[in-house]
């Protein structure tokens, strides 16, 4: 696409001299470090608080001005979030969810990316195009409709309910044919020649081998799933069928909660995305960055 | 395509076109019943009047609209809106920039610090907004606390309808700053090697090299982002739901906020107003990302 | 995803049992409005079953179906009441008016003190009077102040059930320090405002660690204060002789009230934690605020949390000649009427009864902290053993004992009611922000309600 056009000006020698040019330099190092230092401390300190003030009594933590140590390591503010409301439930409603809609998604955009891929079809163009549109509604713009249609059917509150529109994705189906049309013709070549046809050329060969991109697409739609609030929200009503987002929204809203045992169911719920960040980055830029590569 | 395929005989093509559109079958089902319904039906309830349970009972045309254009509280949620986007976006995408650059200057522990500043990502909207209800809390809130022993505040964070958006937005930034952070980290590394070291070597440096090199090379990335972030900005709800619910004296109810109040708190039910709301809302999405596609676009380089 | 496709299996089945109910049902049922005999009930066969749907959580839950289990075990092979929770009251309120456009609401309904307008312009409900009527049934247990709210016309719409009202909290020990009287609290808002600047303590550098008032931007207060004065919150006498029609609350008495506030608070003198209730209540709980203001039901919580002796006091009069008392909070048991079937709507009644009795209503006030809706409810042993456990409770049962039935102690009956409230938080906001003044701020609110006041009244017909 466009080149590079300020290359050049790059090029032009340095014209201060040298020495002046080490001691700022030597300067501009320190001050390079005094910001991230104050940045770092800014960025990870309320993440540090999260954990210190989990672990505090409640008088210690509504000490006034506020502990920032824990004095003595107290477990109680776990057990009282747990207690206050159903957290492990929702816990596990929030990995029922979002695990179904990634399968799902995972589903119907490799069928659908192979079809726009490996198939022939009139007006694919149109068709595609129609799926690129999908992107452009939000989804806050088109929520109640579908919040009044599924409980039209009886599904408030259900599992249903929760999964039911986010079953297949326009974002997904794009992601996937892009990756897709990398494939090799030579090797599908091959695999018809073997006598593979779509279904088995599909599952057998081009989905092992679409593995990074499948990846990326499943922790991304996992994620935005696990965060989801609005949704949720509306479309559940009783502590059982709620998710972790708004089990923690209400468990700050409850009258037996003080900040320990926010900060406690906090702690809990951060753990899986926690480990995603310290140890699976990688896959996250991938996944969250797909977008960006046109 | 790259793909090159010899010519199958008709009655495959045949069966091949029945498969494609099976293939494509379960996505526009979910399509048809959960974005294209739904969008026709917004239009149609924003036309109409609700009944005493929230069903549509006659139709009133352009009403809605009208009814919003000349309210003074909807004026003053598109600005708070506006506002809203500004306060996130801005130094939300420069923040990030200024890290990364700063993470550029060949120093030591940059992984480490990349993680750090990663951090926030692992928050959804929900368990960075209960945190920061707790650190705004105007009473025991514990940036209060480090105020009162600067011999300042006490501030209040949520409750004062100065503070209230810019808090809720810092809250948004903080939350927003690992992703922005991940995109453009990645962004740099994509750069080629041989760029920055040719520009080192001719002995640009630092801001230079940032002005002259990293910025227009990440304008992918940053164009990226900023469209991103907008769109997000436009769409937050969770923050708000959770930190003030559009108050005090509505100087947080952003659009969103405003399409759920009307439609879904205090039992109001008024799909009418709400999905007048939404269409506005969409036309705003609509527009502002036509707005950078045209505007911003033209000027990132795409390497 | 088991529990979903249940919901559907029930969705196909309650669709059968409708299209059946309506095709049977037209002939045979008596008027909707009307309530059946008894003989409804006794010749129906089988067990009648009827939905309930509430939205207690946590103890008041666990009280509520302790209370079901026993109506259950009782009518054994007769009533099966099947309790079903539908989340916050706003949300129940959305779920109902889903159920009314699919035709299956439940047969009894608890619906909160602000709704009871809707409820009635919906028209899908018995009143209880018709049923108390046509058996005979007295009502005059029923604590006269609480009968007078959820009553339109004279006659009573659904029984009451959880009542609350409001009290003015202290905390005793600030009291002592400052040197001032807990036995002696303030009765009007002067009094009140002069106790919070004794009551508010500085450090040495001047930061404030305890402000004498303290409570939630909560409408429900202002509503109180306004009642208490005599003064109304909407024309048609609060709704109560007909339709209301236009919002009364910015009048100059009314101004006086958010006045008194936002002053308290821009002096310092009072503490502004927000609009969420939980807040202000930690506020109080932690010792930061001297008086505050909240709804009988935290009293048991405040005396188990707070670290210094909790008091009550009656809620402050507006000025020492106000005529008023408090108006009574909480929610109510309705019975729906059409789509239902004279033998369930019996049963509602049977239910209903039970729960208001007083047996019932003293293991419901001891074990929530609700106020009791039947006068004899406090007379059983049971309920003077907690009254004497938590003394503080007195101050409720002598306020309400002390406050006249008239159409200001009645409260608002608005359709919007809840939009109502929501309008006069902001005019505090407002005023407390210097933006408006308070007159300004409420003259705006009412001005601002009015258009859903008039679609509301246009949509009832």
């Amino acid at each position: 696409m466009t080149t590079l056009t300020k290359a050049p000006e790059v090029a032009e020698p340095a014209r201060a001299a040298r020495r002046p040019l080490q001691l700022r330099a030597r300067l501009g190092r320190a001050g390079v470090y005094a910001v991230l230092a104050v940045a770092v401390l800014t960025v990870a300190f309320p993440v540090y608080y999260v954990f210190a003030g989990a672990f505090m009594r409640p008088d210690e933590i509504a000490s006034y001005p506020p502990a920032m140590v824990p004095h003595s390591v107290t477990g109680q503010n776990f057990s009282g979030a747990v207690h206050a409301i159903p957290l492990v439930r929702q816990y596990g409603n929030s990995v029922l969810v979002a695990g179904l809609i990634t399968l799902a998604q995972l589903f119907t955009s490799v069928l659908a990316a192979y079809a726009f891929v490996f198939l022939p079809m009139r007006g694919r163009a149109v068709v595609f195009g129609l799926f690129l549109a999908t992107l452009m509604v939000p989804w806050e713009a088109i929520i109640i409709p579908n919040y009044l249609t599924l409980s039209g059917w009886g599904l408030g509150n259900t599992y249903f309910g929760l999964v039911l529109p986010f079953l297949a994705s326009g974002f997904g189906t794009f992601l996937l044919r892009q990756s897709f049309r990398q494939f090799p013709g030579e090797l599908r070549d091959a695999a018809r020649i073997d006598g593979a046809g779509h279904w088995r050329f599909l599952w057998r060969i081009l989905v092992p081998l679409n593995k990074p991109a499948l990846a990326a697409l499943a922790i991304y739609v996992f994620l935005s799933s696990w965060n989801q609030y609005f949704w949720p929200l509306i479309i559940t009503r009783t502590a059982e069928m709620q998710t972790l987002q708004i089990g923690l929204s209400s468990l700050r809203d409850s009258e037996m909660a003080d900040p320990g045992l926010i900060l406690a169911g906090v702690v809990l719920s951060l753990l899986p995305t926690l480990a995603l960040v310290l140890f699976g980055q990688r896959f996250i830029v991938r996944g969250l960055t797909a977008g960006a590569v046109r | 395509m790259p793909t090159a395929s010899s010519p199958p005989e008709p009655r495959r093509r045949l069966g091949e076109h029945g498969l494609a559109w099976a293939f494509l079958l379960p996505s526009v089902v979910v399509f048809a019943l959960f974005i294209l319904y739904p969008l026709g039906r917004t239009f149609y309830l924003s036309a109409h009047a609700n009944d005493l349970f929230g069903a549509p009972s006659r139709y009133v045309g352009m009403k809605h609209y009208t009814d919003l254009l000349s309210s003074a509280d909807f004026r003053h949620t598109l600005v708070t809106t506006a506002l809203f986007v500004l306060f996130t976006v801005v130094p939300g995408v420069l923040g990030a920039l200024l890290l990364v650059l700063l993470m550029e200057s060949r120093i030591r522990g940059v992984r480490l610090l990349r993680s750090a500043f990663a951090l926030p990502f692992a928050f959804s909207v929900a368990s960075a907004s209960v945190v920061f209800s707790v650190f705004y809390n105007p009473a025991s809130g514990v940036l209060n606390g480090l105020l009162s022993n600067l011999g300042l505040g006490p501030v209040g964070w949520l409750t004062d309808s100065k503070w209230a958006l810019l808090s809720v937005a810092v809250s948004t930034i903080w939350m927003n700053l690992g992703y922005n952070v991940l995109v453009l980290s990645a962004g740099i590394g994509s750069i080629p090697g041989e760029i920055t070291e040719a520009a080192r070597l001719d002995g640009a440096s630092g801001l230079r090299l940032a002005r002259s090199i990293t910025v227009p090379m990440l304008g992918p990335s940053l164009f990226f982002l900023v469209v991103i972030s907008t769109v997000n900005a436009l769409q937050s709800f969770g923050q708000i739901h959770i930190l003030t619910r559009g108050g005090p004296d509505g100087s947080t109810r952003t659009l969103v906020y405003s399409v759920y109040e009307k439609a879904f708190a205090y039992g109001s039910s008024d799909f009418g107003t709400a999905s007048a709301q939404a269409v506005v809302l969409m036309v705003v999405v609509l527009a502002c990302t036509a707005v950078q596609f045209g505007v911003l676009e033209r000027k990132v380089h795409y390497a | 995803m088991k529990r979903s496709s249940r919901a559907l299996a029930a969705l196909l089945v309650s669709g059968l049992a409708l299209t059946a109910c309506s095709s049977t049902g037209s002939g045979g049922s008596s008027d909707d409005s009307g309530a059946p005999a008894a003989s409804a009930l006794d010749q129906a066969s089988g067990v009648t079953t009827i939905e309930f749907w509430h939205s207690m959580t946590g103890k008041n839950a666990e009280a509520l179906t302790a209370l079901v289990n026993q109506f259950n075990t009782a009518h054994q092979g007769k009533i099966e009441v099947k309790p079903l929770f539908q989340g916050t009251y706003d949300d129940l309120i959305a779920k109902y008016k889903a159920s009314v456009q699919q035709k299956a609401t439940p047969a009894v309904v608890q619906v909160y003190d602000i709704g009871s307008r809707f409820m009635v312009d919906s028209k899908q409900i018995v009143p209880a009077q018709a049923f108390a009527d046509k058996d005979g049934y007295s009502l005059e247990d029923l604590q006269a102040n609480i009968r007078n709210y959820y009553s339109f016309g004279g006659k009573l719409q659904s029984m009451p059930f959880n009542s609350s009202m409001p009290l003015l909290y202290l905390n005793e020990d600030a009291f002592k320090e400052a040197g001032l009287d807990p036995a002696k609290p303030p009765t009007t808002l002067a009094e009140l405002g002069d106790m919070a600047k004794k009551l508010t303590k500085k450090d040495a550098d001047g930061k404030t660690v305890r402000y004498g008032f303290g409570a939630a931007i909560y409408g429900w207060f202002v509503e109180q204060l306004l009642a208490e004065n005599g003064a109304l919150y909407c024309d048609s006498d609060n709704g109560r002789s007909g339709k209301a029609g236009k919002a009364a609350f910015d009048s100059a008495k009314g101004a006086e009230i958010v006045q008194w506030w936002a002053d308290l608070v821009k002096g310092g003198y009072a503490a502004n934690t927000g609009r969420q209730t939980t807040d202000a209540q930690a506020a109080f709980k932690a010792g930061t605020v001297a008086m505050h203001l909240e709804s009988t039901g935290v009293l048991r919580g405040y005396t188990e949390a707070a670290k210094f002796t909790v008091g009550t006091a009656a809620f402050p009069k507006t000025a020492a000649d106000d005529q008023g008392g408090p108006i009574i909070g909480g929610a109510s048991l309705w019975i729906s009427g059409p789509g239902h079937s004279d033998a369930q709507k019996r049963a509602s009644w049977e239910f209903e009864k039970f729960l208001s009795a007083p047996e019932q209503q003293a293991a419901w006030h001891t074990g929530t902290g609700y106020f009791p809706v039947n006068t004899k409810a406090l007379d059983l042993p049971a309920d003077k053993e907690w009254v004497a456990k938590y003394p503080q409770f007195q101050t409720a049962i002598s306020q309400l004992k002390a406050t006249k039935p008239t159409t200001a102690t009645a409260g608002c009956a608005l359709g919007v009611m809840p939009q109502a409230r929501k309008g006069v938080e902001t005019a505090i906001e407002q005023t407390i922000a210097g933006t408006k003044s308070a007159q300004q701020a409420l003259s705006d609110a009412a001005k601002e309600l009015q258009p859903a006041i008039e679609s509301y009244n246009s949509s009832v017909g």
